[in-house]
């Protein structure tokens, strides 16, 4: 092989390899996977799991101080300081599990896309995450339009959030 | 009474750093830029506001009180019910820097002064926040390991709330009309 053709795919490689690298604490469950499955990050709150596509997860944050001060949006519990950015916290666990909403431990560093620019939000979650991979089904009839599809696991049926759809409900019900 | 009045800082300042002014208003932290208030005060001296003026809402006036001083009126702004707070205990006055040309000036009431500090960097508002703090705040400082929003002030009052303030000239009028009816 020519030498700048070797030198090329070393650092195709080196490339695809730092690419696939998941920055968090996740707990990585392999299972096999059909060509076409997607990665998902299951979140607990509470004894219910629901799951965020894997693409939208920066990481897993320890607990930290939550910040407030007046404002008027749904569901933003606040701000988090992260690595000398002012992350606003999310708080979907009201939305989807009611007024019975468990203590959470942990935020989940989720991107969200805002006009044309990608910003990090915390979401409160109750445990640990895992890093999923599994086909989605579609949703079943009578789901909130928040949840884009379904994944089912051994007994357990998880319901896909799609936040920005999450926050609309929530501030026309604020309305 | 006067309690101290506020040196606006020039070119003196490097660019990028601001001189804001630290206060409470019901059990929060906010900042404000030290160029945008003039004077900070007690309340000694205020006259109650006539009705018809601005309101949080219908039972909530924004301004309870006015303030002469100097040939001016300063219109007395309630800074809690302006961010949606329970009404609280204010103690001190910021008469802000005249922002737009109108004949009436806004002070700002507020429970207590922290301090003054030096902002190195104003953080834009994320924009997850999408609700009427976008108005309020110009942004938000980190004072530490503390996140403080920053007040806008040109933001208290709409362009339709600042028309029906009343101007030093119909305040006069109206302190005239009184002395004639209680003699």
């Amino acid at each position: 092989m020519p030498l700048r053709k070797r030198i090329y795919e070393t650092r195709r490689e080196k490339r695809e390899t730092k690419n696939s690298k998941l920055k968090t604490d996740l707990k990585l469950e392999t299972s096999n996977s059909a060509t076409n499955s997607g990665a998902f990050v299951l979140f607990p709150l509470g004894a219910k799991r629901f799951a965020l596509p894997a693409a939208m997860v920066a990481e897993l944050a320890r607990p930290d101080k939550l910040q407030s001060f007046p404002h008027t949006t749904p569901l933003l519990a606040g701000v988090l300081v992260r690595r000398g950015r002012i992350v606003p916290v999310f708080d979907i666990a009201r939305a989807l599990m009611g007024p019975q909403a468990p203590a959470r431990k942990f935020y989940l560093i989720a991107t969200r896309k805002f006009h044309h620019a990608n910003e990090w939000t915390a979401i409160p979650v109750s445990g640990e995450c895992i890093l999923h991979n599994a086909q989605p089904v579609a949703p079943t009839e009578g789901l909130p339009d928040y949840v884009t599809g379904l994944l089912s696991l051994e007994n357990e049926i998880i319901e896909i959030i799609d936040l920005e759809k999450l926050a609309a409900a929530e501030a026309a019900h604020a309305c | 009474m006067r309690i101290g009045k506020i040196e606006r800082h020039g070119s003196k300042c490097a660019r990028s750093s601001e001189a804001v002014i630290l206060f409470a208003v019901g059990g929060h932290r906010f900042a404000i830029a030290a160029a945008a208030v003039e004077e900070i005060r007690n309340r000694e001296g205020l006259l109650p506001a006539s009705p018809g003026l601005p309101s949080a809402s219908a039972n909530a006036p924004k301004i309870k009180n006015i303030l002469l001083r100097d040939s001016r009126t300063y219109c007395v702004v309630e800074a809690a019910l302006c961010l949606g707070l329970p009404e609280s205990r204010p103690s001190r006055l910021l008469l802000l820097r005249d922002l737009r040309s109108h004949d009436s000036r806004l002070a700002l009431s507020i429970d207590s002064i922290d301090r003054m500090a030096e902002l190195a960097v104003l953080h834009p508002l994320p924009d997850a926040f999408q609700g009427e703090e976008r108005m309020w705040y110009r942004g938000l400082a980190l004072v530490g390991d503390e996140v403080i929003p920053v007040l806008n002030p040109a933001a208290l009052l709409d362009a339709e709330e600042l028309a029906a303030l009343p101007t030093a000239k119909s305040v006069a009028g109206s302190n005239a009309l009184k002395g004639i009816a209680s003699a």
